[in-house]
């Protein structure tokens, strides 16, 4: 069998993001796999120890389009670890509102770019349809598509007024029938299941190995979700069940995926109806004291962890955070081991890869 | 080390939410006793929600490894690495790396110090799988030598730039200018020359 080696970038695996992959080939199969990061590294990490707290906010939403949230919430509940802030209780659920609507939109953006990849333009066009009733929301609350800029060391920066959240539990009765309909799609669809049925398998115990988090990890019955097992915010008072699946194929994923987006409506709903009235900010901040914390929570590909040191001044000593996407490329070398080449681009995409996150 | 498996057998069984925090923490911490030595102190901070987050600092460099077996042993999973210079590190001619691990829920950190220059640690990863890039992108930022890696390459910066960058004053844009990498620019230069 002749062995080749080929060189795969964003174009040929379908990325919007540049990555490329140095792939061992034995026949038409994959036999090993070297990840090249790095293209898109801004030193993001350089930048933020010469930022003040407040600068850091705004430069930590520019991180990533899809969990653009996750970033600013994590460091803001980092900053307020270490300086001791409690904040408001409408705060809590305001962050938690601001979460979910992003984890819908980016599970939903990360069905549908696979249903493109296998030549499902029709399913495509509807998920991202689907997608836009989230789109549309978020420009209307918080008027922007992607960064919200909701966040705010003490709480949130934003508001919903009767009126606002009248419009969002609108829009979330909205997306139940569709969403079930995508499930029940990507659960049973003939044409789907032949591609991502069986496909890119990541047995359990290569997912422990490679210590693997998010709808990846919970693709391969791994129970574990930030958001049950280390609360944080409003969750200790939200009703969801972890969407686990057992298969560890690229459909068990997928349907990880549109069980959280069905879920995460319900905790909008639950949000809103729990909603306290109060501030949306501790009126008034502490210094921030030398010191270090840890902040982690659920984004939408998984565990976000975020380290803060600080020495007294408004700058970082250090502020180091891991994305979920970090350890989610290297078990593709896995998922991808006996795969033909033509399955190379959904099993890449089926992982939900943030590019712009790994490589900060 | 019998002792120790016991505890990691009594851990699984009680989880930092399930069984009582105060049998958690002695467990956690006995384990780190037996393997890292007497000196070897966690502190553990509880938030509003419950969540644990355990601080220890490792006695010597020397422990880190049987330290992070136990970590292992108690069925930790290797959350993040960061290397990082603490403050006056220059002055007092010591750095750190903290090494962040999830146990079920709760967040145990070992810091080991280590000198200034010359600074050397072990690899982790045979015990976890996963340390293989965070230590890559240690070594490439920071003056750092990690020991025994499989695959010491740079990981995330171009060759153009200088070894350990975070030690340095590198100009922001020499950073992002070497973002579109050598890869990126092989194929472009390859493009053109088969144009017509």
């Amino acid at each position: 069998m002749s062995t080749k080696l080929i060189e795969l970038g964003p174009h040929q695996l379908a990325l919007e993001e540049p990555m490329y992959f140095r792939v061992k080939l034995e026949g038409d199969r994959v036999a090993d796999l070297d990840v090249l990061p790095g293209q898109v590294h801004r030193g993001m990490e350089h930048l933020v120890m010469r930022r003040n707290f407040y600068q850091n906010i705004t430069l930590l939403e520019r991180l990533c389009s899809l969990c653009s949230n996750s970033h600013p919430s994590t460091f803001c509940a980092a900053v307020e670890e270490v300086a001791g802030i409690t904040i408001p209780e409408r705060a809590e659920y305001l962050r938690a509102v601001a979460d979910e609507i992003k984890r819908i939109a980016s599970h939903l953006f990360c069905c549908a770019v696979q249903a493109n990849v296998i030549g499902e333009t029709a399913l495509f066009r509807r998920v991202m349809e689907v997608r836009e009733i989230m789109q549309r929301a978020k420009e209307a609350i918080y008027g922007n598509r992607m960064d919200l800029a909701a966040n705010v060391i003490g709480g949130v920066r934003y508001d919903l007024s009767v009126e606002g959240a009248a419009y969002l539990a609108r829009q979330m009765e909205a997306m139940k029938q569709p969403l079930d309909e995508l499930y029940l799609q990507y659960s049973n669809n003939p044409a789907l299941l032949v591609r991502m049925a069986g496909v890119g398998v990541l047995p359990r115990a290569a997912a422990r190995e490679y210590a693997v988090v998010g709808p990846v990890a919970r693709g391969c019955g791994i129970d574990y979700d930030v958001r049950k097992k280390s609360p944080y915010g409003a969750y200790d008072r939200l009703e969801f069940e972890v969407a686990v699946q057992e298969g560890g194929d690229v459909r068990a994923r997928n349907l990880v995926r549109l069980a959280e987006a069905r879920q995460s409506v319900s905790l909008i709903e639950q949000c809103l109806a729990q909603l306290p009235a109060g501030p949306l900010c501790a009126d008034t901040l502490p210094e921030i004291p030398a010191g270090e914390a840890i902040a982690k929570s659920e984004a939408p590909r998984g565990e976000l962890m975020y380290y803060l040191r600080t020495d007294g001044s408004d700058m970082p000593v250090r502020l180091k955070w891991r994305v979920p996407s970090y350890m989610n490329w290297d078990a593709l070398k896995v998922m991808l081991k006996g795969e033909p080449v033509a399955n190379i681009p959904l099993i890449v995409n089926s992982i939900d890869p943030c590019i712009a996150c790994t490589d900060r | 080390m019998s002792d120790c498996i016991n505890l990691t057998s009594e851990i699984r069984e009680r989880g930092p939410g399930g069984g009582g925090r105060d049998g958690f923490e002695a467990c956690v911490a006995a384990a780190l006793v037996c393997a890292a030595g007497e000196e070897t102190e966690v502190l553990w901070c509880q938030d509003r929600k419950g969540v644990l987050t355990g601080w220890c600092r490792l006695p010597s460099g020397g422990s880190l490894l049987p330290a992070a077996r136990a970590v292992a042993e108690l069925d930790g999973r290797l959350a993040m690495v960061t290397a990082y210079l603490p403050e006056r590190a220059r002055e007092k001619g010591e750095r750190e790396i903290a090494y962040h691990f999830d146990l079920d829920g709760a967040t145990l950190t070992l810091t080991v110090i280590l000198p200034l220059q010359w600074a050397r640690v072990p690899s982790l990863t045979a015990i976890f799988r996963n340390c293989d890039w965070q230590e890559r992108e240690l070594m490439e930022l920071y003056d750092v030598q990690v020991v025994g890696h499989p695959d010491p390459r740079r990981l995330f910066l171009d060759h153009s730039l200088p070894h350990a960058p975070f030690e340095r004053l590198v100009p922001y844009s020499t950073f992002t200018n070497a973002a579109t990498g050598k890869v990126l620019w092989d194929k472009v230069l390859a493009g053109e020359r088969e144009e017509p």
